[in-house]
């Protein structure tokens, strides 16, 4: 790699002044998994001159229960996330989200506002040099839309001229299916409004602005969370795709569901269509199924992804399944 | 101690004459075939303290990096190196124009096959091949950061990524340089295999099928970077190479810099990150090496050349191509006839026919095989564990299609077909009755373990016709095959008995691939000397002038098997003629013997002591037997001050051995022992995903002389298979020719978590391979054979072929009518 300053911040506000006096040529650095492999691979037309730590920001990784719900620090691991008993009890979606990320060693070091601000792992996007000078980067075309596009979105493309490249986070969907809320250095954003797609941005971060904090509602009685994830391997990969969905009953009826999908699509993708066929049904196989294709009826796979299509209506499916008063034994994804 | 005896000779052409039933094997076994010896290289790889070449680090080191190409084709037209050469810490640029750099050199495995290519060429093949120009600088990042400083002006060529459509005669050319004709070049070398008449076959057959399928490239990649580190003292180059067959860099390099006398250079070959065979044998592994040894002599400083990781990923298997084949049977499931064609990209050996295996071990009447191999513009394809990939995938897909197409049990349809070069059992049990071997039915012995392992017969069912109550389809699978234990090679090694302990040392450099192959030829060498297990002791990474053949635990096992007992048996012979004598004689008169009353065979060793067979209370340890050294070596220097301390002469053997057996296009003696891999699969059919249930292999070793390291190659190779089967390709964008999976996260292989289905590895002893004692490799075997049968386990759950391998998702998907 080439060299690059490094500074430990001690605060929120150090952190902000240290990315301006660089002016746009650093980054911020929390546990690197993303960022560092970019910097190897040499993805980007530009090099980070300077690294700005935030581990060393205190106080941003604490994971409290609160009076209105759950509120975790963004330097929260995703292995903390993941074995903590709140979450896992009360917040499962989350739980399940984080422990099906990467691997043991990257769970250790990612935290839960990296995985959110993750680039995305589009392979000509991520060619290493630079080699393709994408619509992402500011380039002149998307090169997957004709060219080998099996990981790529199944609902369309954003940027002016449509990158097809999906949002990869798991816990992304987790949040939004839990109706979490980010809180920034400067504003406070619900996460199904977190993500935007724009060159060189996955998010609605202005370039000095920093996440402190998620907050998660405490969920209503009667709801159950569930995530699913379907990859190639189960031990380390980004999701071809996943589900998230939180659903309260009232005597067995749903009256509440949020339903999300991502790594379909170039931002997490909220299933309106699915939640709404939910609920006032009781949840079965058959209402599930339906919930599935509701979910998918607007997509509109390429050439290579197909396949996507259905793993998402099943997903779906199995993930509401899964949310029901009664469990029934649904084949883990 | 001169050449061998003509007695020895002669003992030696008897002993290790394997084309029949090893005559002189050992009574009785104290270390080979038991579990739990030490491995040699244990604690060192558990505690993270074994040196890999990437590990060296010299003074003064340079550390030198390569540029890539952007392009799949192309050439360069210019090269501005100023701006790199002006970046702090670079040291030297070596240019594809510098004088010294020849264009041909001797850089590959077989010369003429691959041809002799310039070390650092001008012209790009492949997207991302090392070429045009090389840095040297004090670190791998700086020397990294220059080559992008470089300015090339390219241009650039017509490129090939599909084979169909680059043998077409007016494709473009792939390779102008090497094969300026046509990209279709391997026609008339070893790529047509005739046995009887097809049509007669087909004529004869009750039903005839014809089917096609796709095998995707994977990679060779291996945890430890290709590297090496050159460094000259005076005229004397001095190496440490990550190098499968470390004798390839002598051969090579005396050929190169005007030539270098052999005996001037000093090797080491530490232990490997792994090696699966590819590596080695393309011109990529020494052409650099080259460059890296001009470069330190240029400067006069050591220098490691590294390639980066994605570097690594461009080479790639033998079995990247179309396979297309007939076969007639009739309705018991008895083959006639197969007629098949491998179509496959970049083979560099392309001498292994599809219908290679159908005739070692069938009794398939009529075969006819042809392989074209086609220039493509990705990298190289060679064998990478193993060349055996395209024959025994065919295997594995007509056995599975004739059991399908007559509803029959594929294990029945084997056992059925088991036979050797078109001729039945009966016929086989006369060969081994005239070679002198037991008239073991290999086949039907591991089926039958298999079988039972797996319980087969309760869980075997008809393609498509089970669903678990989870709602997944289930299916299972079954394959087969003969072992194949030999590969023309050859193998010397020595073994020395050192002073004051006693102990044992086998001298012959190999690589240490991590398959304990090592502690294997000291269970060898140690029960034939009648030694302790641990007064033997093996470091291969060292060169003592004696080259065995190498990675071990596979084919080779069985070549350096002969070389490591023979020179055992000899060295034992002489130590039991020394006892019995004076130990040594000087100008000052003679020694007392050990045992002056005896004959050689009135004695024996055991447990490192010699005894006297009649009275075995009248022995002496080999320590004592062989005395302490002297302050100068072996000789006692006390003699001037008028003392006289016995000694003995040095103690010391060596043998080799010249492999005749199943590369041999003639066949000499028949393919007896056989292997049978049985897997149990289910289908979520709403997702297309594949859930491996259980594995078991069965595999005739002959003799397994060290088990725990057969069963770990067969664990191994049932992990490596799965891998392949379900998520291994190279995949390249059709419109650039750039890799795009080249990573460790896009490309897929299983990691231990992804393997959490029980695997059964039995091993049976039929004591009919080529080796000593009848053994026969493994290594290469289990990894190999297991990669296709996924296929045939997932088409017995849907009911439906799936022609694509690997076997992913979208494919199920697509078969089962879902997309």
């Amino acid at each position: 790699m080439k060299n690059f300053e490094h500074f430990n911040a001690r605060s929120i506000d150090e952190a902000a002044t240290l990315l301006v006096r660089y002016g746009g040529n650093a980054a911020f650095i929390a546990g690197g998994t993303d960022l560092l492999g970019k910097m190897k691979d040499r993805i980007l037309p530009a090099y980070p001159e300077a690294l700005i730590n935030i581990k060393t920001i205190p106080g941003l990784d604490a994971i409290e229960e609160t009076d209105d719900g759950l509120s975790i620090g963004a330097l929260a691991t995703l292995a903390q996330i993941a074995t903590h008993p709140v979450i896992r009890e009360k917040y499962t979606a989350l739980a399940q989200a984080a422990g099906r990320t990467a691997s043991p060693q990257l769970r250790n070091m990612g935290t839960i506002a990296g995985n959110l601000c993750q680039d995305i792992r589009c392979w000509y996007y991520r060619a290493t040099q630079n080699r393709f000078s994408c619509l992402r980067k500011g380039g002149g075309r998307c090169y997957a839309l004709k060219g080998d596009n099996r990981y790529h979105s199944i609902f369309g493309g954003s940027v002016k001229g449509g990158c097809i490249a999906v949002h990869p986070s798991d816990t992304a969907p987790a949040l939004i299916a839990l109706d979490g809320t980010v809180i920034t250095s400067k504003r406070t954003v619900k996460a199904s409004d977190f993500f935007k797609v724009s060159v060189n941005r996955t998010t609605v971060l202005e370039p000095d602005e920093i996440v402190t904090t998620i907050h998660l509602p405490a969920p209503a009685p009667g709801t159950q969370s569930a995530f699913m994830k379907f990859a190639l391997r189960q031990s380390i990969d980004f999701p071809i795709v996943n589900c998230a969905a939180a659903i309260t009953c009232e005597r067995e009826a749903v009256t509440r569901a949020r339903i999300c999908l991502n790594a379909v699509s170039v931002v997490p993708r909220r299933t309106v269509a699915a939640e709404q066929s939910m609920v006032g049904s009781n949840i079965d196989e058959n209402t599930a199924d339906a919930a599935g294709a509701a979910a998918v009826a607007n997509a509109e796979p390429l050439e290579g992804n197909a396949y996507m299509v259905p793993i998402a209506r099943t997903l779906v499916k199995r993930t509401i399944l899964v949310c029901g008063p009664s469990p029934a034994e649904v084949d883990p994804v | 101690m001169g050449s061998l005896s003509d007695k020895e000779k002669q003992t030696m052409r008897e002993m290790q004459d394997n084309l029949r039933a090893d005559p002189f094997p050992l009574n009785t076994y104290t270390h080979i075939g038991k579990r739990g010896p030490r491995r040699l290289d244990g604690h060192l790889k558990a505690s993270g303290k074994a040196d890999y070449t990437m590990d060296v680090q010299l003074p003064g080191m340079l550390h030198l990096r390569f540029l890539n190409s952007p392009f799949p084709h192309a050439e360069i037209t210019h090269m501005d190196t100023t701006e790199a050469e002006r970046l702090d810490g670079v040291r030297y640029i070596l240019r594809y124009d510098h004088p010294d750099l020849p264009s041909r050199a001797s850089l590959g495995k077989v010369t003429g096959i691959y041809g002799d290519p310039p070390p650092l060429s001008r012209f790009a093949h492949f997207e991302g091949e090392p070429m045009g120009a090389a840095v040297a600088a004090e670190t791998e990042d700086i020397a990294e950061e220059a080559i992008r400083l470089i300015k090339v002006e390219w241009a650039e060529r017509p490129f090939n990524l599909d084979i169909m459509a680059a043998k077409d005669k007016n494709a473009p050319l792939s390779y102008p340089e090497m094969y300026p004709d046509s990209n279709y070049w391997n026609n008339g070398l070893f790529d047509v295999l005739i046995q009887g008449d097809v049509k007669k076959g087909f004529a004869a057959a009750e039903q005839v099928v014809e089917f096609a399928f796709v095998r995707r490239g994977h990679t060779w990649i291996g945890p430890e970077r290709p590297c090496g580190v050159f460094r000259w003292k005076g005229d004397c180059p001095e190496l440490w190479v990550k190098q499968q067959r470390p004798h390839l860099v002598k051969k090579n390099l005396c050929t190169w810099y005007g030539g270098v006398p052999m005996n001037k250079i000093q090797l080491h070959c530490l232990y490997q990150g792994a090696s699966f065979g590819g590596w080695v044998q393309v011109p990529w592994n020494m052409g650099p090496l080259y460059c890296a040894g001009l470069v330190a002599r240029e400067t006069g400083r050591p220098v490691k050349y590294a390639f980066s990781r994605r570097e690594d990923f461009y080479g790639q298997s033998m079995d990247d191509g179309i396979y297309r084949f007939k076969v007639g049977f009739n309705d018991d499931g008895t083959i006639l006839a197969v007629e098949g064609t491998s179509t496959c990209a970049n083979q560099i050996w392309p001498v292994f026919n599809p219908v290679n295996h159908l005739r070692e071990n069938t009794r398939i009447p009529h075969l006819k095989g042809k392989i074209e191999t086609v220039w493509v513009n990705k990298g190289p394809a060679v064998p990478t564990r193993c060349e055996q990939l395209p024959a025994t995938l065919s295997l594995t897909m007509v056995f599975s299609r004739v059991a399908a197409e007559c509803g029959l049990d594929p294990v029945a349809v084997a056992l059925k077909n088991d036979g050797v070069e078109g001729h039945d059992m009966v016929h086989v049990s006369a060969e081994k009755k005239k070679l002198g071997f037991p008239d073991i039915d290999s086949l039907a012995v591991c089926v039958e373990k298999g079988k039972t392992a797996m319980d087969w017969d309760a869980k075997w069912h008809p393609p498509g016709a089970k669903q678990l109550p989870n709602g997944r389809m289930h299916g299972m699978g079954f394959t087969w095959t003969n072992e194949w234990d030999d590969s023309l090679g050859s193998s010397e090694i020595a073994i020395r008995i050192e002073r004051n302990d006693g102990t044992a040392t086998i001298l012959s450099m190999g690589c240490d691939n991590g398959v304990d192959a090592e502690n294997t030829y000291c269970q060898i060498a140690a029960d034939e000397l009648g030694l302790n297990l641990e007064d033997v002791h093996y470091n291969p990474q060292v060169d003592p002038g004696f080259f065995r053949m190498s990675p071990d635990s596979s084919t080779n096992l069985s070549v350096n098997g002969w070389a490591v007992r023979h020179a055992a048996r000899i060295l034992k012979q002489r130590i039991l003629e020394a006892a019995v004598r004076p130990t040594a004689e000087t100008q000052r008169g003679s020694f007392r013997a050990a045992f002056p009353d005896c004959a050689p065979e009135d004695l024996d060793i055991l447990g490192s002591v010699i005894f006297k067979k009649s009275d075995p209370s009248e022995s002496i340890t080999l320590a004592d037997f062989v005395r302490e050294a002297g302050q100068s070596g072996p000789v006692t220097s006390t003699e001037n001050a008028g003392f006289r301390w016995a000694f003995t002469e040095p103690l010391f053997a060596f043998s080799y051995h010249v492999q005749v057996g199943s590369y041999n296009p003639e066949n000499p003696r028949p393919h007896l022992t056989r292997q049978a891999h049985f897997l149990e699969v289910e289908v979520d059919t709403e997702t297309g995903e594949i859930f491996i249930i259980k594995a078991v292999n069965v595999n005739d070793v002959g003799k397994a002389i060290n088990p725990m390291s057969c069963e770990g190659q067969q664990y191994g190779g049932t992990v490596m298979g799965w891998s392949r089967g379900k998520f291994e390709e190279m995949i390249y964008d059709p419109a650039t020719g750039v890799m795009l999976n080249g990573n460790l996260i896009d490309y897929k292989i299983a990691t231990t978590l992804d393997v959490d289905a029980p695997i059964d590895t039995i091993l049976v002893e039929s004591g009919m391979g080529y080796g000593p004692y009848g053994s026969v490799g493994i290594g290469e075997d289990v990894g190999t054979v297991m990669t296709g049968l996924i296929g045939p386990a997932v088409h017995n759950a849907i009911g439906v072929w799936i022609d694509d391998h690997p076997i992913t998702p979208d494919k199920v998907l697509k078969a089962l009518g879902k997309i």
